[in-house]
């Protein structure tokens, strides 16, 4: 094949690959402006009076990508008068904003003392972050119950919050990506007089800041994303984020679902269009190397 | 700057000698992380693997390997595991071949690369539970796969809760994660040195002799780095399995995470902490294994 056949077969095999991947997302986004009428009609499948008359005696539920009329009912239901959503975006929100932040100035103090301390044995202990970075998170809830049991922080946001502050992955991605920053931009600063502080403010954060914008964009996906740990710890119902709401809200609500789903995720959506490749460098830097 | 000690001193002296104290100041910035590492990951974990070596967590006795004979002999923990392994198994490969084709097509898309990239990891930030309500229409029994397969004249199967519930969990599974391993082999493949290929043109190889010969085994060392991460992002199918089937769906898609899930209810801390060392263990062995692999793959 030439190298220009080769160029067009993969445009479009890749092409109707992204049209799959995008389907659900185009489906949830446009029926988010679909009428509640509109919505019921179209995913209800008990037969009505009508279907039976019209000989037809099962109904299937068919996408429909482009709204009959476009209208804001949803939306406004969503975000202005039923407040229990934005309450459980809220939960969402006070779960998320601490986690990150958090996480990110811990990791970047840890990672900048691996890169810094002049121990050998400094090797096995970051050795055991990586070992507990990559246990699933099924196997960390047990430990984390049991703290959360010690500390009287179960059924609390905070029993989320802590361990996700002192996550290990923080840390080992920081570290990965100081290890780009050459060596001699320490000497320099050691042989300027600047003492450890100084360095690590105005040599090692500027020159990361690729790295921290990583960190936080994955720490964000990953706590928005928050489920396992809700269903665990969080027993209240207005305490819970809206993922674990979400998969919970019954049919007679149904016509909401589009909006409240979009909202929830036009955040990361928006923080990927605006930083792609962050998010890229951010998975190629949590290869273990 | 120079400092004198008190007589008698000499051992402090040296051990906080200004020498010393800047070889130990990086230190000081890891002992608040640190500290909330111990207390919230080792110390617990410890714990854990403690408590399940006891009959009950607060005054029990020591009953040895007791629980973990319990734990083994439960149909519901050696379900939770066959299931597991079996989406690990099938789940893995999959998203590892889709995502190597799908990383070799996109590197041939010039200047639209990074436009298809980002239709790939828009899947990895979408919150699952922004998903849910939209799988359950896809694959419900009346739902939309079942009408495109009843227009065809197949005979629809119910997805959500039947034999067939795994293959729903590996269509989402790959949907959300081949971006990620996508991301890993493209910056894996423009690693591959440029002369390689323009030596291999001009011995006038094709394009499927360059894959095999050329492109595959520079590949070697990130491909057991996303074997290693897929294995660890397998576990993640969770969210979307206990979203869209609750904590017991069908049993062919019963998970190890929902046996230690549903042990959190009835605070079974025998099964609970045993079956941890154990994931724990296993995990720990599969990371080394593959780890002194890559270190074997990338020397060569």
């Amino acid at each position: 094949m030439t190298r220009q056949g080769f160029y067009i077969a993969s445009l479009v095999i890749i092409t109707f690959a992204s049209v799959l991947f995008m389907f659900p997302l185009m489906v949830t986004f446009t029926n988010s402006f679909m009428s509640e009428q509109e919505i019921l009609l179209h995913y209800r499948t008990d037969l009505s009076l009508f279907d039976i008359v019209d000989g037809v005696y099962s109904r299937f539920i068919s996408f429909r990508l482009i709204p009959r009329d476009f209208s804001l009912f949803q939306y406004r239901t969503v975000l202005i008068d039923r407040p229990l959503f934005l309450m459980l975006l809220v939960n969402s929100i006070r779960i998320t904003a601490p986690v990150t932040i958090g996480n990110m100035v811990v990791s970047l103090l840890t990672a900048y003392g691996f890169t810094c301390w002049r121990c050998k044995r400094k090797e096995i202990l970051f050795f055991v972050y990586i070992v507990v970075m990559l246990m699933p998170l099924q196997a960390v809830l047990v430990p984390n119950f049991i703290v959360a049991d010690w500390l009287g922080l179960s059924r609390s946001h905070w029993a989320i919050i802590w361990p996700g502050i002192f996550a290990p992955f923080g840390t080992f991605l920081l570290r990965q990506s100081m290890k780009g920053i050459p060596n001699e931009c320490y000497e320099a600063a050691q042989i300027d007089g600047a003492a450890g502080i100084k360095v690590f403010f105005y040599i090692v954060v500027p020159q990361m800041k690729s790295g921290i914008t990583a960190l936080a964009m994955l720490v964000f996906i990953e706590y928005w994303n928050v489920v396992e740990q809700a269903v665990i710890f969080i027993r209240d119902f207005n305490m819970e984020p809206l993922s674990v709401f979400l998969s919970r809200i019954a049919d007679g609500r149904v016509g909401l679902i589009f909006a409240a789903s979009s909202v929830y995720m036009l955040l990361p959506f928006v923080w990927l269009l605006a930083g792609q490749e962050h998010l890229e460098k951010g998975i190629e830097l949590s290869g273990i190397k | 700057m120079r400092m004198t000690w008190p007589i008698g001193c000499k051992a402090v002296s040296t051990w906080f000698s200004m020498n010393s104290i800047k070889r130990h100041a990086g230190l000081l910035f890891i002992l608040p992380g640190l500290m909330g590492f111990v207390l919230f990951y080792l110390l617990p974990f410890m714990v854990s693997v403690w408590y399940s070596f006891m009959s009950r967590p607060a005054g029990g006795e020591f009953v040895g390997l007791s629980n973990y004979i319990d734990l083994l002999q439960s149909p519901a923990y050696r379900l939770g595991l066959r299931n597991t392994l079996v989406f690990m198994g099938l789940s893995v490969p999959l998203n590892m071949i889709l995502s190597l084709v799908a990383a070799m097509l996109i590197k041939n898309t010039g200047r639209f690369k990074p436009h298809f990239v980002l239709i790939f990891l828009i899947p990895l930030v979408i919150p699952s539970g922004a998903m849910v309500f939209f799988w359950r229409m896809f694959f419900s029994s009346d739902g939309f796969l079942n009408n495109i397969l009843s227009s065809l004249g197949f005979e629809g199967v119910n997805w959500l809760n039947s034999e067939y519930s795994m293959f729903t969990l590996l269509i989402i599974f790959v949907w959300k994660n081949l971006g990620f391993n996508l991301v890993l082999f493209l910056s894996g493949l423009s690693n591959v040195p440029k002369e390689y290929y323009e030596a291999a043109k001009t011995d006038g190889a094709g394009v499927l002799r360059t894959t095999i010969s050329i492109t595959l085994p520079c590949l070697m060392p990130i491909t057991v780095i996303v074997l290693l991460m897929s294995i660890i992002n397998s576990f993640k199918v969770f969210r979307e399995v206990y979203l869209l089937m609750g904590a017991y769906p069908n049993h062919s898609v019963y998970m190890l995470q929902h046996f230690m899930n549903n042990n959190f209810f009835s605070l079974n801390y025998p099964r609970l902490t045993s079956a941890t060392t154990l994931l724990s263990a296993a995990m720990a062995v599969i990371t080394w294994g593959l780890i002194w692999l890559e270190r074997k793959a990338s020397h060569d």
